[in-house]
């Protein structure tokens, strides 16, 4: 018996003000249930996961009027949760715990016009180990990922042009996405001279942020068969949180999640037809690509300079734009891309072959890793 | 760019307490390992590590970052290879070539006031 991903929901996306991240998480369930053709009286189990704001938990319960669930929990394994939460809410359905599962991710980190966008991601910590790095300078996830980025340059030679072509066809990709934020496209030169973030990451390779809420539904494929939505089975799935920092920068979880969750799905990688990769950075998604074997170690950037990446490419990746170009809902932004391709529902942007889409995800510095094999057919 | 002020809590009172000293401590394990001051456990053998050793305060650059923000200058960063091993995430101070790729270098300690004194590492002579 197969679960499946029976709904979707996406909130309003972006600069959207005055509104708190629960909020947002509410609205993405109340919309996940309608477009399964459920109510939410049907759903038995809620599992969330909240971002940088912290504020989405178990008190979405209550927020949603839900009574006697037979699965709630908090899941957090930052931007690896989303693929995780479907994990976990795969094996309550097949179990029998619960029926229909709500798997929800919001933030709202974005907090009036003119704040400094990511702010909240810079918090810093002045006591202990962290507090030590963060005293000598190393606070932001956008320095942690550039110590990781520069180390794959000096190791395989690597270059920030090549970088340049991720962003720049994530943005072609995001042209085509109405739900997209940043939709203008942009060139290799425009991403050249885009200010320096922290080397070698120029402003162009790095992720939005958003306010917001994504949710997907649960449930087997039994129950699906009547709803709304075309079911996309859940076919494989795997995780991988190496706790190696020697390998930093160099090899991702996604290194051994992919194949493992390709085991479990009986597929090979050459089977993939949409790969939806997490970007937090341009470079998460070059590593990503050679882990999962798209492309020979080392090989990530003269793959993402050949223009396999964008319309028309040899491969679909990041259709919807990714974290870099559409929205930045953690591992929901490439799971609800992955959903739309799946089902076929992606109108300009639908990638021409949709059989098999892998959904990855990735939290932390490159500690956490989730893969999801999905498919529609 | 100064660093920053960092504040003791009970799992590094030694650290800092060497930084005083202007010591770059290190944990140390009894099978010859060494590991990075922050670490609990052996790489090598997976012993609780409890004791601290002095390290030579040398090293090599594995990776580096120029931090830019638009209020305060660019800082440089890094991640140094210790002679003995372990790796420290590091500010890199001084004069420095354009291409830190593999750059031998020494620790240094900077301590603001009201902060403890924090180890960081310029080009080594
Ligand atoms: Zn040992």
């Amino acid at each position: 018996m197969n679960a499946v991903i029976a709904g979707l929901g996406i909130t309003e996306m972006g600069k959207v003000y005055g509104r708190t991240a629960p909020e947002f998480a509410a609205d993405a369930v109340r919309l996940a249930v309608d477009d399964a053709g459920l109510a939410l009286a049907d759903v038995d189990g809620l599992l969330t996961n909240t971002g940088i704001t912290g504020d989405v938990g178990l008190g979405l319960q209550r927020d949603l009027g839900l009574r006697d669930l037979r699965l709630l929990s908090e899941v957090q394994a930052y931007g690896s949760s989303a693929g995780a939460m479907v994990q976990y809410a795969a094996m309550a359905v097949m179990s029998g715990m619960a029926s229909v599962v709500a798997c929800v991710f919001a933030d709202a980190p974005l907090k009036e016009p003119g704040a400094g966008a990511g702010a909240a991601y810079a918090g810093l910590t002045t006591t202990g180990w962290r507090g030590l790095a963060a005293a000598s300078g190393i606070y932001s996830a956008n320095t942690m990922y550039a110590l990781a980025a520069r180390r794959h340059m000096r190791t395989y030679g690597t270059t920030s042009e090549q970088l340049g072509h991720i962003a720049v066809a994530q943005r072609a990709w995001a042209a085509l996405n109405p739900l997209a934020q940043m939709r203008d496209p942009i060139t290799l030169a425009d991403h050249q001279s885009s200010r320096w973030i922290a080397e070698p990451f120029h402003l162009l390779d790095c992720c939005l942020v958003s306010n917001g809420g994504v949710a997907v539904i649960v449930t087997t494929a039994d129950r699906a068969a009547d709803l709304n939505q075309p079911p996309v089975r859940i076919l494989g799935w795997a995780q991988t949180h190496p706790g190696n920092d020697e390998q930093l920068g160099l090899v991702s979880g996604a290194a051994i999640s992919g194949p493992a969750a390709l085991k479990m799905a009986g597929a090979t990688i050459a089977d993939i037809d949409v790969a939806e990769l997490y970007d937090c950075y341009t470079f998460t998604a070059l590593l990503s690509l050679e882990d999962y074997g798209f492309c020979a170690k080392g090989e990530g950037g003269p793959f993402a300079a050949s223009g396999a990446l964008g319309p028309g490419g040899s491969l679909a990746v990041n259709t919807g734009g990714g974290q870099l170009s559409s929205y930045y809902m953690w591992g929901m932004t490439p799971l609800s891309e992955a959903v739309v391709q799946a089902r076929g529902q992606g109108g300009d942007r639908q990638a021409p072959r949709n059989d098999l889409v892998l959904v990855s995800g990735n939290g932390g510095l490159l500690d956490h890793h989730s893969t999801l094999i999905l498919s529609a057919r | 760019m100064p660093v920053g002020i960092v504040r003791r809590d009970a799992a590094t009172t030694e650290f800092f307490d060497g930084t005083a000293r202007g010591e770059l401590l290190i944990r140390s394990c009894a099978c010859g390992a060494f590991a990075a001051p922050q670490a609990r456990t052996c790489p090598a053998c997976g012993c609780e590590l409890t004791a601290w050793a002095a390290a030579a305060g040398t090293g090599t650059v594995e990776t580096w970052s120029i931090v830019h923000n638009r209020k305060l200058p660019p800082v440089t960063v890094a991640i140094v290879r210790l002679d003995e091993g372990p790796w420290m995430q590091t500010q890199l101070v001084g004069d420095l070539p354009d291409d830190l790729r593999d750059l031998r270098v020494r620790v240094a300690f900077e301590q603001p006031q009201g902060g403890e004194a924090v180890p960081v590492f310029g080009a080594a002579g």
